[in-house]
C-alpha cells in the first residue's frame, strides 16, 4: 500500500497515472495568495491549490452520474479542468491531451459533506491527551476556536476519507450554551496545521447547545441546571452582543466625527495666533480639536455572538426536542438571526413545517436514538419526512465511525421513508450527505454538487452509494486524487511503526 | 473492488413490497397479493392471521401475534415456498416450516409438504428469502430504557468488590422495555443480555424478544458468565489476571471447603461465597466464559486462563484477534467482534481494520458479529453484517455469524440459532437480501409467534404525518 509521502505532490487528476503507478506525476503545487475578500470575521483559508500554466483536463467516463442537482444520468461523462467540474453530459468529447479514466460501472457522486464532526478536536486513541473538544469551564466559551485545537493527525481523518468524505465542519463539544467557533476542513493528507485543511473561504460557525448537556455540566457547579438557565443564558448572551454591538456604533460615529472634525479645513483659522509663550486664550477651547475616542474593550465571544447578529457567523445548534428547537427559532427571531442548522434534532419531524418555514436545516442521523431523556422520539423516519414538509434535511455522523458510511445512513433514512410511503428519490437523499450540508457550511457555492463551476470534489463507488455492499473506490478533493482504495490510503503521523511491516521493511523516501 | 457477496437473489432497489398473505381466498397455496401502500402492513397481518377467515383449518387458530400472550402457546403457522437459509450454510429451496407451540415441527424441502395437516392454510413465502431470527450476542437490551438516566438502568451493579459473579441479569430483565419491539420487527429475535462492570460482571441470560412477557421472555438464564479484561481492574494487567486465577482456583475449591467456610475455619476467600458458587458452571464447562479483550497480548493471556481451568470461552471485542487467528482456531474460541471497528481507539486495538472478520473466518476461528453493548439500535446487525461481507466475510458464513455462531458461542445452540425441528421458532421472512439496506423484515416470528409491525417509533411517526391537524388546533 503506497504511503503518503511527506511532500506529497499533487496529485492532480492526472496524477492518477502516478498513484497507480503507470505515469509520471503531477507538479508540485504553486503557492497562490490567500482566498481574498472573506468576510472580516473568517480567517484567511489556504492557498489555492490551482497549479500555474495550462490546466490539466480530465475526462471521467461511462459512470452512472449522481448529480445531487436533480439529475441521475446512467451513463454519463464528467470533465475536469484543474480543481473544477466543467461539464456534466452523456458523452462529452475529450478534449485534445485530456487524461480519460474508464468508470463503466462505477458510481459517481460529489464528495460527502458532514456537518457535525469532532474528528481532530477529540483524536484517537481517546486518550486524556487528545481530549480537546470541550471547553467545560464556563457556559459561554463564544470565543473559542475549533480550529486552535484540530489535531491533523488525528488517524480517522482518513477512515472519513476512505468513506468519502470530503468535508466536515469540526465543532466544539455541546457541553456549553455556546460552545465556540466551528471550523470546516477539507480532508486532504499531508496537513502540518489546520489552515492546511480549511475549506478556503467557507465561513465559520457557532456551536450552540440545548437541553440536557449544559444543564449535566454545570448543574452542580454555577449552573445553568435548568432549560430555563440555558435560555436565559442564550437571552443574555445575545442582549449584551446587541449592547456590544450598540458601544461599538457609538464609537464608529464618533471616530469618524472625530476623523472628519480633524481632517476638514479649518476656515476659521484665528487670524491671529497666540505669541508662542502665551497662555492660550479660555475662549480658543471649543476649537481645539476633541480627544481621540477610545475604542470599546475587544471581546471575542461577543465579537463571535455580533458575527452571528451579522449573518457572517453560521449558528449550528445541538438541540434534540420539538419544543426546543421552537424555543430557539423564537428566539433567535427576536434577536434577528437565523439559526442555519439544528443538530440531531431527533424530534425535527413534530415541526418539520416550521423547520422549512424559517429556512433552518436539520442534521441528524439515520436511526440514533433513546441513549438520553431528549433523544427518546427519534424515528427512522425523521429525514424523509423533513424532505416531504420542504425541509432541509441532513444526515450528519457526530461519529468516527458513522462519518465512514454516511452514505449507508443516507441509505437507511431514505428505505425507511419510502417503506412508510414518503416518497424520496435517490437525489434527495443523495442530497442530505452533500448540497444540504453543503448548504449548511456556506459553501454550497463551491461544493456538494456534480455542475459545472464547482470543484472537482467527488467519490468513485464501487456501485449504488446506497448499497451496504458499495465501498469508495477513489475520492477527489479540487480535482486532487486523495484515496484510491488498495493503491493510495494516506496515514496520518501517529499510525507509523505500529504495522510489523513497517518496521521490517523500511521504507526509503520514494 | 468490493467483494461481491454470494448472496442468493438480486437485492431489490426498488422494493415493491409484496406482503406476504394466506392464500386462503383463492384457496390455493402458492399465491403472494400485492400489496398497497406500506402503512397497510400491519392491517394486512392481521387480516392475514384472522382466525375466521381460516374455517378449515384442521387444528387450533393460530395465536394472534398479541404482546399480552405467551408466545409458547402460538398456534400452528405453516409457511412454503420460501428460500429457506438454516443458519448452518445450508439452504433449503422452496422450502416448508411449520412452527407450533412456539417450535419447529417441520423443515424441509417441496416433499415436506405432505406432512402437513389436510387442508392448513398455509403462508407464501415464494421467492422470499427466510433465515433465523437474528441473534444479538452482547447487549444490555431488557436492562436499559435510556443510557443516560440511572433510574433506567439495572445493567450493573454498585460495589466495590470487581467480582461479581452472581449478579444475574435475569433477574432485572424488563419484557414491558419499548426498545423489544424495536429490534424484533427488524429481525433481531434473540440476545444475550449481558451485565457490565467491574473484573466478573455477572451471569448472562438468554432472551426471546417476546414483549411484554415477564415469565416467558428468558430462555436460558446463566447461560454465560461475562467478565472484562484489560488493565483497570487491579492496576495493571498482570494483577488483574492474578486477581481473575485467584478467584477462579477459590471457585474450584469452594464446593469442598464449604462446610469449612460455613464453620470460619477457612482462609479469608477472594470473593464472596455466592460469586463462588455463580462460577461452578463455567468450571464445569456448563456455561461458557465471554472475556471482553481487544489487545492480541490479552487474548494470548485469556487463552492460556482457559486452558489452566479448562474452560468454555468466547472472546467479545477482539480488535486484533486477527493477529493471532491461528492460536483462536486451534482452541475453537469463537470471537465475537463489531464488524465496523476499525479505529484505534485505545492503544488496545491499534490493529483494528474492517476484515477483520473475515481474517478470523478464513483461519477457521468461530466468528459472531454482534452491535457490542449496544441497546437501542441492534436493529443494525443486519447492516454491520453486510458490512463484514463487503470486506471479506462469505456471506452464508456472516449469516451464521449472526445466528447459529451467537448461539453456539453461548452454549444454546440446541435450542437456538437456525431453523431444525425443535429449536425456538424464531425466524424472519425478508423482503430482499437480508443485510442489504434497501431490504426489510417482512415477517418475523418469534417463539412460532408473528410480532406485530407496531413500536413506540411507528406510533410517533403515524402521529406526526400530518402536522396541519397541530396548526388547526393551536393557531
Amino acid at each position: 500500500m503506497p504511503r503518503v509521502n511527506k511532500r506529497r505532490p499533487a496529485l492532480l487528476l492526472l496524477g492518477l497515472s502516478a498513484a497507480l503507478g503507470c505515469g509520471k506525476r503531477g507538479p508540485a503545487p504553486a503557492t497562490a495568495p490567500p482566498a481574498a475578500a472573506a468576510p472580516a470575521t473568517t480567517p484567511p483559508g489556504p492557498s489555492d491549490p490551482e497549479p500555474p500554466g495550462p490546466r490539466r483536463q480530465t475526462l471521467l467516463r461511462g459512470a452512472t452520474v449522481m448529480t445531487a442537482a436533480g439529475q441521475t444520468y446512467a451513463r454519463a461523462d464528467l470533465l475536469v479542468e484543474g480543481s473544477k467540474i466543467t461539464a456534466v453530459g452523456v458523452d462529452l468529447p475529450a478534449p485534445a491531451g485530456a487524461t480519460i479514466i474508464d468508470l463503466s460501472g462505477k458510481t459517481l457522486t460529489p464528495g460527502i459533506i458532514d456537518t457535525h464532526s469532532h474528528i481532530g478536536v477529540y483524536a484517537a486513541p481517546d486518550l486524556v491527551g487528545h481530549n480537546d473538544g470541550n471547553e467545560a469551564t464556563a457556559p459561554n466559551t463564544a470565543g473559542i476556536r475549533a480550529a486552535d485545537a484540530y489535531f491533523p493527525q488525528d488517524p480517522q481523518i482518513d477512515r472519513a476519507r476512505a468513506g468519502g468524505v470530503t468535508t466536515m465542519q469540526i465543532l466544539p463539544g455541546s457541553a456549553n450554551l455556546f460552545g465556540g467557533r466551528s471550523v470546516t476542513v477539507r480532508l486532504l493528507p499531508g496537513a502540518r496545521s489546520v489552515t492546511d485543511a480549511r475549506f478556503p473561504g467557507a465561513p465559520e460557525g457557532l456551536k450552540m447547545a440545548c437541553g440536557e448537556n449544559p444543564k449535566r455540566v454545570y448543574g452542580g457547579k454555577a449552573g445553568p441546571s435548568t432549560r430555563m438557565g440555558n435560555v436565559a443564558g442564550y437571552r443574555d448572551a445575545f442582549q449584551d452582543a446587541r449592547e456590544y454591538q450598540r458601544s461599538w456604533a457609538t464609537y464608529d460615529k464618533d471616530l469618524s466625527e472625530w476623523t472628519a472634525k480633524k481632517d476638514a479645513p479649518q476656515p476659521d483659522e484665528p487670524a491671529a495666533k497666540p505669541r508662542s509663550g502665551q497662555p492660550a486664550d479660555p475662549a480658543d477651547k471649543p476649537d481645539k480639536p476633541d480627544k481621540e475616542p477610545t475604542p470599546p474593550a475587544r471581546d471575542f465571544a461577543l465579537e463571535t455572538l455580533v458575527g452571528v447578529l451579522r449573518g457572517e457567523i453560521l449558528v449550528h445548534n445541538h438541540c434534540y426536542r420539538a419544543d426546543e428547537m421552537s424555543i430557539m427559532l423564537e428566539l433567535a427571531a427576536t434577536y434577528g438571526f437565523k439559526i442555519r442548522s439544528f443538530h440531531h434534532a431527533t424530534e425535527a419531524y413534530k415541526i418539520a413545517d416550521r423547520l422549512a418555514a424559517a429556512d433552518t436545516a436539520a442534521s441528524v442521523w439515520a436511526d440514533w436514538w433513546g441513549f438520553k431523556a431528549e433523544a427518546f422520539d427519534g424515528i427512522r423516519e425523521n429525514a424523509a419526512m423533513l424532505t416531504e414538509a420542504g425541509a432541509r434535511a441532513i444526515i450528519h455522523s457526530d461519529s468516527a465511525h458513522g462519518i465512514q458510511r454516511l452514505n449507508q445512513e443516507a441509505a437507511k433514512a431514505m428505505y425507511a421513508g419510502r417503506r412508510a410511503g414518503l416518497n424520496v428519490t435517490d437525489d434527495q437523499a443523495l442530497r442530505w450527505i452533500t448540497a444540504n450540508p453543503a448548504w449548511a457550511l456556506g459553501v454550497a457555492e463551491k461544493t456538494g454538487t456534480l455542475e459545472p463551476g464547482k470543484l472537482a470534489d467527488l467519490v468513485v463507488w464501487s456501485g449504488s452509494p446506497f448499497s451496504v455492499y458499495t465501498v469508495a473506490e477513489q475520492v477527489y478533493i479540487g480535482g486532487e486524487l486523495v484515496y484510491a482504495r488498495g493503491k493510495l490510503e494516506p496515514r496520518t503521523d501517529f499510525e507509523l511503526g505500529y504495522k510489523p511491516e513497517d518496521i521490517a521493511a523500511p521504507q526509503g523516501p520514494r | 473492488m468490493m467483494n461481491k457477496p454470494n448472496k442468493p437473489n438480486k437485492p431489490n432497489h426498488r422494493p415493491r413490497r409484496v406482503l406476504l398473505t394466506l392464500a386462503l381466498l383463492s384457496g390455493l397455496s402458492g399465491m403472494s397479493v400485492e400489496a398497497a401502500p406500506p402503512a397497510a402492513r400491519p392491517d394486512a397481518t392481521t387480516s392475514a392471521r384472522t382466525p375466521a377467515a381460516r374455517p378449515d383449518a384442521t387444528r387450533t387458530p393460530a395465536a394472534r401475534p398479541d404482546a399480552t400472550r405467551t408466545p409458547a402457546l402460538a398456534g400452528p403457522v405453516y409457511l412454503v415456498g420460501g428460500e429457506l437459509h438454516l443458519g448452518d450454510g445450508t439452504v433449503i429451496k422452496d422450502s416448508v416450516i411449520a412452527m407450533d407451540r412456539g417450535v419447529f415441527t417441520v423443515v424441509g424441502g417441496p416433499e415436506a409438504r405432505a406432512r402437513l395437516p389436510v387442508g392448513a392454510t398455509l403462508v407464501d413465502a415464494t421467492a422470499r428469502i427466510i433465515t433465523p431470527g437474528l441473534f444479538a450476542a452482547d447487549t444490555q437490551l431488557g436492562l436499559i430504557e435510556i443510557d443516560l438516566e440511572a433510574s433506567t438502568r439495572d445493567d450493573g451493579k454498585t460495589t466495590e468488590h470487581p467480582i461479581r459473579a452472581a449478579h444475574d441479569a435475569a433477574t432485572a430483565l424488563n419484557a414491558a422495555s419499548s426498545l423489544i419491539p424495536v429490534q424484533a420487527v427488524e429481525g433481531i429475535t434473540s440476545a444475550a443480555v449481558a451485565p457490565t462492570g467491574g473484573l466478573i460482571s455477572g451471569q448472562v441470560a438468554i432472551i426471546d424478544l417476546v414483549f411484554g412477557d415477564h415469565r416467558g421472555l428468558v430462555a436460558h438464564p446463566r447461560a454465560a458468565t461475562a467478565a472484562h479484561f484489560g488493565q483497570s481492574h487491579a492496576g495493571s494487567r498482570a494483577a488483574t489476571l492474578a486477581m481473575l486465577r485467584e478467584v477462579l482456583a477459590d471457585a474450584r475449591s469452594f464446593p469442598a471447603r464449604r462446610s469449612a467456610f460455613e464453620r470460619a475455619q477457612s482462609r479469608p476467600l477472594s470473593a464472596h461465597p455466592l460469586d463462588l458458587e455463580a462460577l461452578q458452571p463455567i468450571l464445569r464447562r456448563q456455561a461458557v466464559l465471554t472475556l471482553h479483550a481487544d489487545r492480541a497480548s490479552d487474548i494470548l493471556s485469556a487463552l492460556d486462563l482457559a486452558a489452566e481451568f479448562k474452560l468454555r470461552l468466547a472472546i467479545i471485542g477482539g480488535a486484533e484477534a486477527w493477529k493471532v487467528a491461528d492460536e483462536l482456531a486451534r482452541a475453537r474460541v469463537p470471537v465475537i467482534l463489531q464488524p465496523t471497528e476499525n479505529l484505534p481507539g485505545s492503544f488496545d486495538s491499534m490493529g483494528a481494520r474492517l476484515d477483520n472478520a473475515a481474517l478470523l473466518h478464513s483461519a477457521g476461528v468461530p466468528v459472531v458479529l454482534a452491535i457490542l453493548g449496544g441497546v437501542h439500535n441492534l436493529r443494525n446487525l443486519k447492516q454491520e453484517t453486510g458490512i463484514a461481507v463487503a470486506n471479506g466475510l462469505p456471506w452464508e458464513a456472516a449469516l451464521t455469524a449472526v445466528t447459529l455462531g451467537p448461539a453456539r458461542a453461548d452454549g444454546v445452540e440446541r435450542t437456538h440459532g437456525s431453523v431444525a425441528v425443535g429449536k425456538a421458532a424464531n425466524l424472519v421472512v425478508w423482503s430482499g437480501d437480508p443485510f442489504e439496506l434497501s431490504s426489510a423484515a417482512m415477517q418475523v416470528y418469534v417463539r412460532g409467534a408473528l410480532v406485530p409491525q407496531v413500536t413506540r417509533q411507528t406510533l410517533l411517526r403515524d402521529r406526526y404525518r400530518d402536522l396541519e391537524q397541530f396548526n388547526h388546533k393551536h393557531n
